[in-house]
């Protein structure tokens, strides 16, 4: 298995700035999207990221090529510390958590629609059971591949793909009040 | 592929075959091209999904977030003076043992010590 990381973790462990900056580059913006939606937070999203690097620079030193994908490694650091974070709010059932804070500031109204359409989309896939949010966040945001999502989360492919299943049907069933507003208006969607 | 397995897939993955398990696209590909209109209703149901998911976008500005992160990352100078410590520590060690061997390993002194008597033995003695 050829990691295309190893190299740049061997360097950012030996000190190397640039291997650090790169490996940054490259993976921050991941582990910050997976985290944003596991936790329906921008801010504990934030922190999260912030701990899986903490983590990289600490085990960098050490890391041996051959074990585990270094990003795989990577995702599931940041699952974990997800579950974590969703267990503490949990346990202290803060009625606050994950609720929309308003921005007031003036925006576009375009701009503004978009933001409105993304919060209710976060909600909905914040609502869904945990584990079907970590496999539609694994393999449809986070692009890993099935094998890959099965083994972080420790469950077979075809328990995966029921996950997956289960979780896009109960998505559809939570937005199903703004689903004209969704549907057919988003960026980027390949069709087959 | 038959109809059973290209719906488990269609729930799954959604109707972006690229997202597909590589190992079936091609299958499905096929699928479609032969009973695409089997399941329209199915594919645009997945495709509805997709375009809801798409929503969920997150493009975080991580510039600040980044400098924390880099702020923390090992430096080369601590690698090596800890490098350094290690290898100054290493000859500190090798040199109280070269040291201590060396020792043990010289020569015991003679108990006779006639040949001290024999250095400053008077010259006038000699022959």
């Amino acid at each position: 298995m050829i990691d295309p990381d190893a190299e740049l973790v061997r360097n950012a462990g030996a000190g190397d700035a640039r291997a650090a900056e790169a490996l940054v580059r490259r993976h921050l913006p991941r582990m910050v999207g997976l985290a944003r939606r596991m936790l329906n937070d921008g801010a504990e999203a934030e922190d999260v990221a912030q701990e899986v690097f903490l983590r990289v620079w600490r085990e960098a030193p050490r890391w041996k090529p051959g074990a585990a994908k270094f990003e795989t490694w990577m995702h599931r650091v940041a699952l974990n510390l997800c579950y974590d974070r969703l267990r503490r709010k949990r346990e202290k059932s803060d009625p606050d958590a994950g609720l929309y804070v308003a921005d007031n500031k003036p925006m576009a109204s375009d701009l503004w629609l978009a933001r409105q359409r993304e919060t209710k989309v976060h909600a909905a896939l914040a609502d869904l059971p945990e584990r079907q949010r970590a496999a539609l966040v694994l393999v449809h945001f986070q692009e890993l591949s099935n094998i890959a999502a099965a083994e972080m989360l420790e469950i077979s492919v075809e328990a995966l793909e029921s996950l997956l299943a289960r979780g896009r049907r109960a998505l559809k069933a939570a937005l199903a009040d703004v689903a004209a507003d969704l549907i057919g208006d988003a960026d980027g969607v390949s069709r087959m | 592929m038959d109809r059973t397995r290209f719906e488990a897939l269609l729930a799954a993955y959604g109707a972006d075959v690229s997202r597909w398990p590589e190992s079936e696209r091609a299958d499905a590909q096929a699928f479609v091209a032969a009973h695409g209109g089997e399941v329209s209703d199915l594919r645009e149901e997945a495709r509805e999904i997709d375009d809801m998911l798409a929503h969920a976008s997150v493009a975080p500005n991580t510039d600040a977030l980044a400098a924390r992160i880099l702020a923390a990352a090992p430096r080369r100078a601590e690698v090596f003076d800890r490098r350094a410590l290690l290898a100054l520590a290493a000859c500190a060690v090798f040199g109280v043992v070269l040291g201590y061997g060396g020792g043990l390993l010289a020569p015991a002194p003679l108990e006779d010590d006639s040949y001290f008597a024999m250095a400053f033995e008077a010259p006038g003695e000699e022959g």
